[in-house]
């Protein structure tokens, strides 16, 4: 029996709720509405179902990008095999992923007092880009984490990657960083 | 009537007075339509999947037998009933396994990672499409669904106001749905 909903529940409600967002009054109207109405259940359903898959993606590992100190420290507490190189401005990191490595993170340490975004630009041999990243937010960790999937470095040849951290105001160079990428160890 | 066709109320009617065998269809057709709601909330409130799926069980089991006994006065507020075998429920089970984490405390080296039942989602598609995302978009998404951050804290961690968070949320969540599900359609 498909019954519409005469009072459906806006989908940023749903998410509100799904991520902890109401307060415990107005989640427990969301559910009253939700056990009495199959419309709004299968609406959630959906909305937690994606969340699943992002949490499942990020448990195996399968996360890129930037991504800030509340998100690595959830992936360490959970298991995930995080290697982590950690590289002040100037320094050159001799890297390796290794077979039970699920996600590589690169910690850029920069002088960022001052700074609130950052673009992040990697280039390969023949100053080639790999990957650009712009408006980053920056916390005050003083660091930068870039993450990959240990499964997309295995398939990464021998190079070497050059990082620069600029800020995003164009202020100039934050810090300028050689990953020496030895392959599969 | 058939039960596929019945409201929730006249389900509960069926099943009420009845002994077991003789409602089949009836209570087949109240866990369809309920045994997902009893899990989304044990995941919302419990964390996880094993929990939620105990939950299902227990709360499933106790709302045929009172309908059976015919303890369930009003069959029109079964969704009431379930909800509220829920709440009891999960509060039950949550006071046990603080006892039990007390113990496991004492004795687990290290955090393991739970096994992922892949559901009817494609993760494949997901991470595809979420890869079509911003940087932004994709952080407040990860944070919110992954690292159980709330929308205040996201704030923090990004440097944007909490109204923004929700609003880039909804945002990146609808973009993402709207992806996987046209993914969904030409595959």
């Amino acid at each position: 029996m498909s019954v519409e909903c005469a009072a459906p529940i806006a989908d940023e409600t749903l998410a509100d709720y799904w991520t902890g967002d109401l307060a415990p009054p107005d989640a427990a109207a969301i559910e009253d509405h939700v056990f009495a109405c199959s419309a709004c259940a299968r609406r959630l359903d959906a909305v937690a179902s994606l969340g699943e898959g992002l949490a499942s993606l990020a448990r195996q590992g399968r996360i890129s990008g930037v991504i800030s100190h509340a998100l690595l420290n959830r992936l360490q507490r959970d298991g995930v095999t995080v290697r982590l190189y950690t590289l002040s401005p100037g320094d050159t990191v001799p890297c390796a992923v290794f077979p039970g490595d699920d996600v590589v993170v690169v910690a850029m340490r920069a002088d960022l007092s001052g700074v609130r975004t950052v673009t992040l630009r990697a280039t390969g041999p023949g100053d080639v880009t790999v990957a650009e990243i712009a408006d980053v937010p920056v916390s005050s960790a003083g660091d930068v984490l870039w993450a990959t999937p240990g499964a997309v470095i295995r398939q990464m040849p021998s190079q070497h990657v050059h990082l620069t951290l600029r800020a995003s105001d164009g202020t100039g160079v934050l810090g300028e960083y050689v990953l020496d990428h030895a392959g599969t160890s | 009537m058939l039960a596929v066709d019945a409201s929730d109320g006249e389900l509960a009617r069926m099943v009420a007075g009845r002994t077991a065998g003789e409602a089949e269809e009836a209570e087949a057709e109240l866990y369809r339509r309920f045994a997902f709601r009893i899990r989304l909330y044990g995941l919302r409130h419990l964390g996880d999947e094993d929990r939620a799926l105990d939950l299902v069980q227990q709360v499933m089991l106790v709302t045929i037998e009172k309908l059976r006994q015919g303890a369930v006065r009003d069959g029109n507020q079964i969704g009431s009933f379930i909800l509220g075998t829920s709440r009891t429920m999960a509060i039950d089970l949550k006071r046990k396994e603080r006892r039990r984490e007390r113990l496991r405390e004492a004795f687990r080296p290290h955090a393991t990672v739970a096994a992922e039942p892949d559901a009817a989602l494609d993760l494949d598609r997901v991470e595809s499409c979420l890869a079509q995302l911003g940087e932004r978009d994709r952080a407040v998404l990860f944070l919110g669904f992954y690292a159980e951050c709330a929308a205040a804290a996201i704030a923090g961690e990004i440097g944007i106001s909490e109204g923004n968070v929700r609003v880039v949320r909804h945002r990146a969540l609808a973009r993402l749905r709207a992806c996987v599900m046209a993914s969904r359609l030409t595959a």
